[in-house]
């Protein structure tokens, strides 16, 4: 693929990506939960194709695929645990629904912050978020930047890539908040998943189909079929890996906050089906596409190289490659846009508007705009670093993000959890993580991603047992969920409620 | 049972892509052997929570 190609496909997603982003404005938004969540009124498709978009990043098609070539077919566990994990929306999506209806709640850390009656609770899981969460952006736009290098024999360097994507990012948020973010999403996840899909198809025939592909594999590489195969899914790797990702879906905000986004519990049981059907087809591709670059490129001198060569492989009409290259870069993008937003609307709502009292809610809006820019700049920083291995990098910032996941299950489920014992939890739990890989990523053996959990679980339960709990909070917070959920399935019976009371005699 | 309660098949499902590919199938250098099982793994989780879920479609917009 020659460069003015690429630049021209460049030009072309974005003149599309930005007409879609403005005409997904409706007004103008000037309270919070109009921006960040969109009026709490975003419909089930959009929202599957955007939960998926702002999931899969450039973390599945480079990282995945990179994954899948340097250590087999682990890789397509460690997905699917991950895939696995994201059924806890079953069970708490509803939850975070009906309590962020019935107070207002705009971000998760919110959340935790009126459950456990403390406005420290909040500050500090947002400043967390924003530790753990920022290096995280920085992952996919370092994406961005190998993928664009890479297909391109290095004529748009890694440094331009990254700015374009930060650039794309910033706009997006910026246009209509989650609205804009939302329907730019859906357009990357339509373009991501026909594209993939596609490339895979042909690699695959362009190897000799799929039985050819795997006999490839069983007699040149026996064990990429196997865990541990090559020794990278030790099982403890694979611990250490598929623990963090599991909670996933609770632990990281900016896919947690999208449960308080549908417009009824209809919408969201499409946006989480919808989602695990893209899901499954997107792993599965990623996958294939890794075995595919080690059946066809067994000697790449790095595994994030993996994508990239298939891409400009003869198997891969240009056309097409450039398509999946901008459907990666675009999903990158949907990646970073909605963390900024996440982040953005964490810092003006727990933090400024706890340190400042009465800010309004247009005060706060501001606040948030300001902010944005900022985080992309910071991740933009990080990204520069150039750091390798991708998929390990990211999974850090999991790691560290699930000293947040007991908290937000005792909310629900444990009136004892107290706020002392979420901020030594969220606290200490980042800082053991981070001492873990500071030190090589290995404390008694174990990897930091096994730790966070415990850790996590171990300080919420002592210190919550050791202090005293808002029972107020706690009862009124649980209560909100039972109101809220049997009020609307009382809506279910309505026709015949009004059937009932329309007959005479009868009063409602 | 209600139907939320068959959240832990999931987790069941979890478990097994866990010991299932570590203990049974780390011979099984053929798409036959983990890659078969986790794919129809993720399959099954797909259906669990279509279960799970279906009463959430008695919520309708408000």
């Amino acid at each position: 693929m020659t460069e003015s190609l690429i630049w021209w496909s460049i030009a072309i997603y974005l003149l599309i990506a930005v007409g879609i982003a403005i005409l997904s404005r409706q007004g103008k938004s000037e309270s919070m939960s109009g921006y960040f969540l969109g009026n709490r009124q975003m419909n089930g498709f959009v929202s599957a194709l955007s939960y998926s978009a702002t999931t899969y990043s450039a973390f599945m098609m480079v990282g995945l695929a990179g994954l899948t070539y340097a250590g087999g077919v682990g890789a397509l566990g460690f997905e699917i645990i991950y895939f696995a994990g994201v059924s806890l929306v079953a069970i708490f999506g509803p939850k975070f629904w009906a309590v962020g209806k019935t107070f207002g709640f705009v971000t998760p850390s919110e959340m935790l912050g009126h459950r456990y009656n403390s406005k420290r609770v909040a500050m500090a899981v947002s400043i967390a978020s924003c530790l753990f969460l920022i290096p995280y952006a920085a992952v996919q736009l370092a994406g961005v930047g190998y993928l664009l290098q890479g297909t391109t024999n290095g004529a748009i360097p890694f440094t331009t890539g990254v700015m374009l994507a930060t650039a794309i990012a910033i706009f997006f948020s910026y246009v209509a908040g989650i609205r804009s973010v939302m329907w730019t999403d859906s357009l990357q996840a339509i373009m991501m998943i026909v594209a993939s899909t596609l490339v895979a198809f042909l690699v695959i025939q362009g190897l000799g189909g799929f039985t050819e592909l795997f006999d490839t594999l069983a007699t040149e590489h026996p064990q990429s079929l196997t865990v541990p195969g090559t020794g990278l899914f030790s099982f403890i790797t694979f611990l250490g890996l598929t623990i963090p990702w599991f909670f996933f879906s609770l632990s990281n905000p900016q896919v947690s906050q999208r449960l308080f986004m549908p417009a009824s519990l209809r919408s969201m049981r499409q946006m989480l089906i919808g989602f695990l059907v893209f899901g499954f087809i997107y792993t599965l591709v990623s996958v294939l596409w890794g075995f595919s670059a080690l059946a066809a490129f067994p000697d790449l001198e790095s595994a994030d190289l993996a994508t990239p060569s298939l891409l400009a492989s003869e198997f891969v009409p240009p056309v097409l490659g450039v398509i999946v290259m901008i459907g990666i870069m675009a999903a990158a993008v949907s990646t970073i846009d909605s963390i900024m937003l996440t982040l953005s609307s964490m810092l003006a709502r727990d933090v400024y508007a706890n340190v400042k009292p009465g800010a309004s809610e247009k005060r706060q809006l501001l606040v948030g705009k300001i902010v944005m820019p900022m985080i992309a700049l910071l991740a933009l920083g990080f990204a520069e670093l150039e750091l390798d291995l991708i998929a390990v990098l990211s999974v850090a910032a999991s790691s560290g993000l699930v000293a947040m996941v007991p908290a937000i299950i005792g909310a629900f489920y444990w009136k004892r959890g107290t706020a002392a014992g979420t901020l030594v939890s969220v606290l200490g739990t980042g800082a053991f993580v981070l001492f873990i890989y500071a030190i090589g990523n290995s404390f008694l053996g174990l990897p930091a991603g096994v730790w966070g959990i415990i850790v996590s679980s171990a300080l919420f339960v002592g210190v919550s047992l050791a202090t005293q709990p808002c029972r107020t909070s706690a009862d009124a917070f649980m209560q909100a969920v039972d109101n809220e959920l049997s009020r609307n399935k009382g809506k279910k019976e309505s026709p015949t409620y009004e059937g009932l009371s329309a007959s005479p005699g009868k009063t409602p | 049972m209600k139907r939320n309660k068959w959240i832990w098949l999931v987790w069941a499902v979890v478990l097994l892509c866990y010991l299932v590919p570590y203990a049974l199938l780390t011979h099984v250098q053929a798409w036959y052997g983990s890659f078969l099982f986790w794919t129809v793994a993720g399959l099954a989780v797909i259906a669990l929570n279509l279960f799970i879920t279906k009463e959430f479609e008695e919520h309708g917009n408000d």
